[in-house]
């Protein structure tokens, strides 16, 4: 009876597969909530197109980090997950990713992948993480509110000065109407939109290995004063002061607010959820003159010892090709091969050239520790902010916040 | 499931001693239940706790015994003896501002009068929230943009600039303590009416036959009849104000400026934010053993009087 049912089940097998030679294999792959836009359309693409196949898991953004560990602890973890880029040193240093160098290194167009996610997805000269999906930070302004305080509604700011001058003039339209707005008590916000004005002016905060936190420079003084300004000058609603990141898009999205930093993602979600808003896209500049941008997103990197590994590299190829980095800008990220992010762009909101462009050159600080030192809504970064932003102590708040960053980098395990 | 059935179709009338051996072997049957319950969803993980204490234990990765490395990490962690300093401070607080809400509201809802019923589900309607969702309701109230309280307070013009509530110590420390009172209040309402509704009338009727005023009435009869309901209302309110996390960590994140970080809410960064799960063990024992300690202080101080059944 057994052996008939093993039979049969064969035969519904071959069958099913339909003349197929090798036995088709399912791989399962998690992402954060971050990609539920365009993750399930990339995956149904694959699983059209191939006899492999790849089950996707979505997880809430603050859950996947543990919820990973506490799979990978009891031998159930995916067989791979596109991941916040910045935590692939940690997830490499802490031996849990498969080394895909070689691979990685194969590919003919390895030298045009977004160079912020290759350098976040290398730990000691060795590739765990490859670039999946992306995000810019960028500078939006409401074009309907510009033209009423009689700006030029298609032109940004491109200096500091000019930031400043055009929130001023927004902010004189009254009533509900702000000038400018950032999530004051949002780490994970500032490191995206309030870094970038930093290294575009030529400073930064870690060292190029991270193992040097370099907080006290002219340039991150000079940024603290642009926001300062504006608080003081009461150009920034006061809930700034206590967002922890929920208003970061929704404040410029409500329509009140001249202008904002924000990511390429807003672009997608404005189109789509606020097609009334007239808004236009530029880079975040320098205090003079120059521009830089965070580059965020996801790596993509293989839990080590899994056995799916060819289905895995099929997986990442397809999205590597045209039609996978199409189905993903199309969706919401930005495609993260150079040489065909133009092709992959061209039928979309022009907008985001400037977010595509703004990602080449995109800079992503490089440390194992960088949830202690930035994202944590407790850490030395969110809590430096806040002060500096709306505290009297600005130089107190960043010697602290100096002397606190360099003892975490510090008592950081060294493997 | 034969003893069972025997136990229960067992005929009455068994030889004394048998009979009392076995009702034990019974007995012992039925708390199995409950006992491995305990065993599993308590014991078990709190020996695991106990033992990952004494590992360098990463979320992710090889973990290593380290003795007693952890405890003496946390001698040095300033911060978590600044965390467990201001959840006592809150403690303190927050149970002094639920009794002073909660024995008025007791003393007013005991008594039948017209629309006591009414009240009583009114007050005590806030504690069937989750504390998760009753802060996620206060984060909204208290939002300084969208919320009620402050643009209200701007749109009667009773102050000429909206006030932030969260951006500094003192009006985000008793925003949370407003809320709490509010959620709890009830609930240790009904704890208390219980303890006064259990007070004999005739002890009231014949002090006042005595003479006595009200005062002295609920200092000498009042309080000492309600020892043991003090203690339980009292312990539940210690415990879950220093095991207190979600309101601190849904309003408002541990700040400004870190000043509300509490003990678990410390215990829950360092395992699930920087991935020490060992060292979060440990620290959940230090809490462990301090609210033990508390709850045992508690219990004497409220112990029975000698000479009073």
């Amino acid at each position: 009876m057994r052996n008939l049912i093993a039979k049969l089940a064969l035969a519904a097998a071959v069958l099913g597969s339909g003349l197929g030679t090798a036995a088709a294999e399912t791989a399962n792959i998690w992402v954060r909530a971050d990609g539920s836009n365009f993750m399930p359309r990339i995956v149904d693409a694959y699983n059209k197109a191939h006899t492999n196949q790849v089950k996707l898991d979505i997880i809430p953004n603050a859950e996947i980090i543990p919820k990973y560990g506490a799979a990978a602890a009891g031998g159930t973890a995916p067989d791979a997950l596109s991941l916040d880029l910045i935590y692939t040193p940690s997830f490499a240093a802490a031996g849990q990713l498969e080394d895909i160098t070689d691979w990685a290194k194969s590919l003919p167009y390895f030298a045009s992948l977004s160079p912020a996610h290759v350098k976040t997805g290398t730990y000691k000269d060795h590739i765990y993480g490859l670039p999946f999906s992306a995000d810019a930070s960028v500078l939006i302004w409401n074009k309907k509110l510009f033209k009423q305080a009689g700006l030029d509604p298609e032109k940004g700011p491109a200096n500091w000065a000019e930031i400043a001058a055009d929130a001023e003039k927004v902010n004189v339209l009254g009533g509900n109407i702000k000038g400018f707005y950032f999530s004051g008590n949002c780490g994970g916000c500032n490191i995206f939109t309030f870094t970038p004005l930093i290294w575009a002016s030529g400073g930064d905060i870690l060292s190029e290995d991270g193992s040097k936190a370099t907080l006290d420079s002219p340039q991150l003084r000079s940024a603290i004063d642009l926001y300062r300004s504006m608080v003081k000058k009461d150009l920034v609603p006061a809930g700034a002061q206590t967002d922890t990141g929920a208003n970061f898009f929704a404040a410029f999205a409500a329509g009140n607010i001249g202008i904002s930093p924000s990511g390429a993602f807003a672009i997608g979600a404005l189109n789509t959820q606020y097609p009334d808003i007239d808004y236009g896209v530029t880079f975040l500049p320098g205090k003079d003159s120059g521009w830089s941008s965070f580059a965020g997103g996801d790596n993509f990197v293989v839990t080590k010892g899994t056995t799916k590994l060819p289905v895995v590299k099929e997986f990442l190829d397809f999205a590597y090709s045209l039609e996978g980095q199409t189905i993903l800008a199309k969706y919401g990220s930005l495609p993260v091969r150079g040489d065909i992010a133009k092709e992959a762009l061209r039928d979309l909101d022009p907008r985001y050239q400037i977010a595509a462009e703004a990602m080449a050159k995109g800079r992503t600080p490089y440390s194992v520790v960088f949830n202690d030192l930035i994202n944590s809504a407790n850490g030395p970064w969110t809590q430096m902010i806040n002060e500096v932003f709306f505290g009297d102590d600005v130089d107190g708040a960043i010697s602290n916040a100096q002397e606190t960053m360099q003892s975490i980098i510090d008592q950081a395990p060294q493997k | 499931m034969t003893i069972i059935t025997d136990a229960t179709i067992a005929p009455p009338r068994l030889g004394k001693r048998a009979g009392a051996s076995r009702r034990q072997w019974i007995g012992l049957l039925y708390v199995a239940p409950a006992v491995a319950l305990v065993v599993v969803f308590f014991l078990i993980p709190l020996g695991m706790t106990a033992w990952m204490s004494l590992h360098n234990w990463p979320l992710m990765g090889e973990h290593s015994y380290i003795g007693l490395g952890n405890y003496v990490a946390i001698l040095r962690d300033t911060r978590f003896w600044n965390a467990l300093r201001f959840t006592a401070y809150y403690t303190v607080i927050v149970t002094i501002a639920i009794f002073v809400v909660a024995f008025p509201l007791a003393l007013f809802v005991e008594r039948p009068r017209p629309l006591t019923n009414l009240y009583r589900t009114m007050f005590f309607m806030p504690a069937v929230v989750g504390f998760a969702s009753a802060s996620l309701l206060w984060s909204w109230l208290l939002n300084v943009d969208s919320g009620l309280f402050s643009p209200a307070a701007y749109d009667l013009g009773l102050i000429d600039r909206k006030f932030n509530l969260l951006a500094t110590f003192q009006p985000a420390f008793w925003s949370i303590i407003a809320m709490v009172v509010w959620k709890v209040a009830g609930f240790t309402m009904i704890i208390l009416m219980a303890g006064l509704q259990s007070i004999p009338q005739d002890l009231q009727e014949a002090a006042v036959i005595d003479g006595a005023g009200p005062f002295a009435r609920f200092r000498a009869i009042t309080l000492p009849l309600m020892r043991r309901t003090l203690a339980l209302a009292l312990i539940l309110s210690v415990a879950g104000s220093i095991l207190a996390f979600d309101q601190f960590y849904i309003i408002l994140r541990g700040g400004p400026r870190n000043q509300t970080l509490t003990a678990v809410y410390w215990i829950f960064n360092q395992s699930f934010v920087s991935f020490k799960l060992g060292y979060g063990a440990a620290l959940s024992m230090v809490l462990l053993v301090v609210l033990v300690a508390l709850s045992l202080v508690q219990l004497w101080l409220l112990r029975k009087p000698e000479g009073l059944d």
